[in-house]
């Protein structure tokens, strides 16, 4: 049964005229299952699967029914008009009525599943609030983001890296909630400062009458009572839902149980459709979606909320992992300088034997590379942060079989402290800790024999660096932003800490 | 489409009909009944299925581009092009890159009776040949980010120029190349930006779903882009003139070579990737993606617009890719002044947003020329658009051509099809 018949057969006023079938009403057309014609044995689990599919399409209708949609949509076009650059955001989603849903949810197909009950208990201004609230999850791409977390930490207990992973994969449902309380933190901390304003202060606490009076000019969305905000749990402002994650402990799961959806957490809830269901967004439909928005933010089509602003700076330049960065340029380094190694005739090629003796090819000498690691022991970086960094660039060179005698590591503050022939990082004793000059360090690093081909500087970036090149390929791990090594001294000096361009950097923030 | 696992099962347990073993006495007899064994839970159909990631596979392979497959091991890169190649009926040859060396690429050179006068061979090895024997085929170069750089160099000339020692490989042969993430493998090397640059990179991921389909005897099979001989020309000129515009608007990103060296071992804009980008482009008009403005909004089509975008972004990157796509999405609406001379009939976007952009599009035509018929017109299309779309999507155009109204011209009679949008505002006081 198609959606279209399943609204006309009902006879049911509403949808047909306010919505329309398109893109309001959500079971797709029965499509045949593939395991159908043959009904021995699937009939049982057949009868019963559609007997659940039965009971949710009248679910559905009855919601469809019962829905007011103009209310629903008049908060709509007040949400678009209070925030347009979310316009093309809002516009995009379509509505999907059914009972199943606690309040309103997003999936990450870009359906809003909306309770009819929910619609009728709050003022048109809240569920204003609400869509911008639900759209938020959408645009700043939850559900990405929270599957990249989820895998990062897995991988993180795998590989039995230093420190606690940021969700527990053995604990799933609880992270769910977890991640879906930290995302409505990252929202509503923007939501309320873009829709209060400044100058309209507004209590937590429960309104009272003449509140209620008092707002009856105010016309601006809001959301509805007992939103979770970062001052109601008694956490600091955040800038992004994976740091407000930190604060978000176990018990506050038990005390706020909220669900947006899959649009948000990225994992399974009962009442959403799959992406066979109708009108499903593509994920590059919705990334030209969040383009839209982008450029609606920078052409200052309204006036957005700095969190949008920073938001849309950064929309595009995804967060990437430093492990994968750091490996990929120490790689890249030693691919280029031991790696391809050169042809030579001292060690005749393998194959000349095959071609009668007539020929003599040069053969492929590839010398293992030499490594050599300076790190900076002075007391401002974590013995976590260089631990995980160091545990990388030893699991790398083990790979690659570079081991032994081929390694060297230099602990270095402000003088060299021990150099030391390593393979393994548990072996290493890092000693230092006072001030910050790495120079000395390289140029012991340099000075070894036999040369090093590739070194690797691990440092929290407060630390001069060499003038002149060196004769060899540089890789630099800094413990800090991009934007922290550069200042101006207190007497209005240009200070750059900046390595120079010959050095591959890559920042571990 | 999810299933039980008892439904895969109990359909997987109908299928295989075989005779009975004879009662095991020998050794010999033990092992063919094992074998036996084997081959049953070898035995496999296979469906298809709307899968994007498959889809933009077989419009890389059919539009004959080098494509790259980033995978986690184990995860059935291998058997797809198994798959792939059943699909095509081609001869698959399957080179494991990193147990080779450059020569084996680049040729072994071979003395004849006088070098001087006519130069040393380059022999090819024997898969090149098969290949070269058979006309065309499929080449699957597997494990090509485990390869050393010497030999991801002499792979240069054999993804672009398909030239392997002396011998050139047909141009109908097509090239699939395998590499795990240098993440998941640690003795990886990372992919030479010259070499990464010549594929059409896409992800595989493995999908539950496929998986215990798979385990329960039916693999999805790769469905090869069904393309409509009348739309050649116009995909091709359509094609060209997308990325022409784009890249016209947007020329910072005809050649971007990304600063990390992570990013530069993956897709990224380049005049080569975006003609490889313009030919998937026009494979993908022509097996019907992105009709887009149109009524036809089946599911097959949407998945073959989710599988170009796919390839595209595999092409040029994600970074350019998305802006070309969210560019070609805003180019793609239907122009105003068409909907104005037809507002019954005209082809409508379906999603939200672009209807509202046409919409908006509509309003800005009446009030730069406003005639009555214009504005009457306008009217039509609203009220057309009343009984199909949510009805906010209408409000402020609808007010916004309210204020272009004369004082001499009478309301419109469209105005009786618009009680939802009265109940809408009414809710907006």
């Amino acid at each position: 049964m198609s959606a279209t018949t399943t609204v006309s057969t009902l006879k049911i006023p509403t949808p047909a005229v306010m919505a329309g079938p398109s893109r309001l009403t959500a079971r797709p057309a029965g499509l045949p299952a593939p395991w159908e014609g043959q009904p021995a044995k699937a009939a049982a689990s057949q009868a019963a699967h559609h007997e659940a599919d039965r009971a949710e399409r009248r679910d559905r209708a009855q919601a469809a029914a019962d829905l007011d949609t103009p209310k629903l949509l008049a908060a709509r076009h007040l949400a678009v008009t209070t925030c347009p650059y979310l316009a093309v955001a809002l516009h995009a989603i379509a509505v999907v009525p059914t009972y199943a849903v606690p309040t309103m949810g997003v999936d990450r197909h870009w359906r809003c599943y909306v309770n009819p009950a929910f619609v009728r208990a709050h003022p048109v201004r809240e569920l204003a609030g609400v869509w911008l609230h639900e759209v938020s999850h959408l645009v700043r791409d939850h559900h990405t983001r929270a599957r990249r977390l989820t895998e990062a930490s897995a991988r993180h207990e795998a590989a039995g890296r230093p420190g606690s992973a940021p969700l527990d994969p053995d604990n799933p449902r609880r992270e769910q909630v977890r991640l879906n309380i930290a995302m409505d933190l990252e929202i509503n901390d923007d939501l309320f400062e873009s829709l209060r304003g400044p100058d309209k202060p507004r209590t937590l606490h429960r309104r009272s009458k003449t509140d209620d009076a008092d707002d009856a000019n105010d016309t601006t969305p809001r959301l509805p009572e007992g939103a979770l905000t970062p001052s109601r749990l008694r956490i600091a402002n955040c800038d992004l839902f994976e740091q407000y994650l930190h604060h978000v402990t176990p018990t506050m799961v038990a005390d706020h149980w909220t669900d947006c959806g899959s649009g948000a957490h990225d994992g399974p809830v009962p009442w959403e459709d799959d992406a066979a269901g109708a009108h499903p967004l593509g994920p590059h439909e919705a990334a030209a979606i969040r383009i839209s928005v982008r450029d609606a933010i920078a052409a200052g089509r309204g006036t957005a909320p700095s969190g949008w602003q920073r938001w849309a700076e950064h929309y595009g330049k995804a967060p990437q992992d430093w492990r994968t960065l750091l490996g990929a340029a120490f790689r890249t380094s030693l691919g280029a300088a031991g790696g391809a190694g050169d042809y030579t005739y001292r060690r005749p090629n393998r194959r000349t034997a095959s071609l009668g003796g007539r020929l003599v090819l040069p053969g492929l000498h590839r010398p293992l590379p030499q490594v050599a690691v300076v790190i900076d022991t002075s007391g401002s970086v974590s013995d976590m942060d260089l631990g995980s960094a160091l545990t990388e660039v030893a699991a790398i060179t083990r790979a690659l079989g570079v081991t032994g005698r081929n390694v060297a590591v230099y602990t270095c503050d402000a003088a060299v402290q021990t150099a030391q022939n390593v393979c393994r990082a548990e072996e290493l004793t890092l000693v230092g800790g006072g001030g910050t000059d790495l120079r000395e360090g390289i140029r012991a690093a340099m000075t070894r024999q036999p040369r090093p081909d590739v070194t690797v500087v691990l440092t929290d970036g407060g630390t001069p660096w060499p003038e002149e090149q060196s004769g060899c390929r540089v890789v630099a791990g800094i413990f800090a932003s991009h934007r922290s090594l550069t200042r101006f001294g207190s007497d209005g000096t240009f200070i750059d800490c900046r390595p120079p361009e010959w050095i591959e950097t890559v920042y571990l923030e | 489409m999810a299933r039980s696992p008892e439904q895969v099962a109990a359909q997987a347990a109908e299928r295989p009909t075989v005779p009975a073993v004879p009662q095991p006495a020998t050794a010999a007899s033990q092992l063919q009944a094992a074998d036996r064994l084997i081959a049953l839970t070898r035995a496999a159909g296979s469906e298809s299925r709307a899968d994007p990631a498959v889809q933009a596979l077989a419009l890389a392979v059919a539009a004959n581009l080098p494509v790259l497959l980033w995978g986690q091991p184990g995860i059935g890169k291998s058997s797809t092009l198994v798959q792939l190649a059943r699909g095509l009926a081609l001869p698959l040859e399957t080179v494991i890159a990193s147990v080779h060396d450059p020569s084996d690429f680049a040729g072994l050179p071979i003395i004849g009776a006088d070098p001087a006068s006519q130069g040393v061979a380059m022999a090819p090895p024997d898969w090149a040949v098969r290949l070269h024997r058979a006309g065309s085929g499929l080449l699957f170069l597997d494990e090509i980010s485990s390869a050393p750089p010497a030999v991801q160099a002499a792979l240069l000339r054999v993804v672009l120029e398909r030239q392997v020692g002396s011998l050139r490989l047909p141009a109908s042969v097509r090239i699939v190349a395998a590499a795990n993430p240098a993440g998941s493998a640690a003795d990886g090397w990372q992919l030479a930006p010259p070499l990464a640059n010549r594929f059409v990179h896409l992800a595989w991921v493995h999908d539950p779903d496929v998986v215990v389909r798979g385990l329960g005897g039916v693999w999805p099979h790769v469905p090869l882009p069904q393309l409509d001989p009348a739309k050649l020309e116009r995909s091709v000129a359509r094609a060209r003139a997308a990325i022409c515009a784009f890249l016209t608007v947007r020329p910072d990103y005809t050649h971007r070579m990304p600063a990390t060296a992570a990013a530069r071992a993956g897709a990224w804009p380049s005049p080569r990737t975006w003609e490889m980008a313009m030919r998937l482009l026009a494979f993908g008009y022509a097996a019907g993606a992105g009709t887009g403005a149109g009524a036809n909004t089946e599911a097959a089509d949407h998945t073959t617009t989710e599988a170009v975008a796919l390839a595209v972004r595999g092409a040029v990157g994600d970074g350019a890719g998305l802006e070309f796509l969210a560019f070609l999405e805003r180019q793609d609406l239907p122009d105003p002044e068409t909907v104005l001379a037809d507002p019954d009939h005209a082809d409508l976007p379906e999603r939200g947003d672009l209807v509202h952009a046409t919409l908006a599009a509509v309003v800005d035509a009446v009030a730069r020329t406003t005639t009555r018929e214009r504005w009457e017109s306008a009217w039509t299309l609203i009220a057309r658009l009343a009984a199909t779309v949510p009805v906010d999507l209408l409000a402020a155009p609808a007010m916004q051509l309210a204020t272009l109204r004369e004082p001499a011209w009478d309301l419109p009679a469209q105005l009786d099809g618009l009680t939802a949008l009265e109940a809408l505002l009414a809710w907006s006081e």
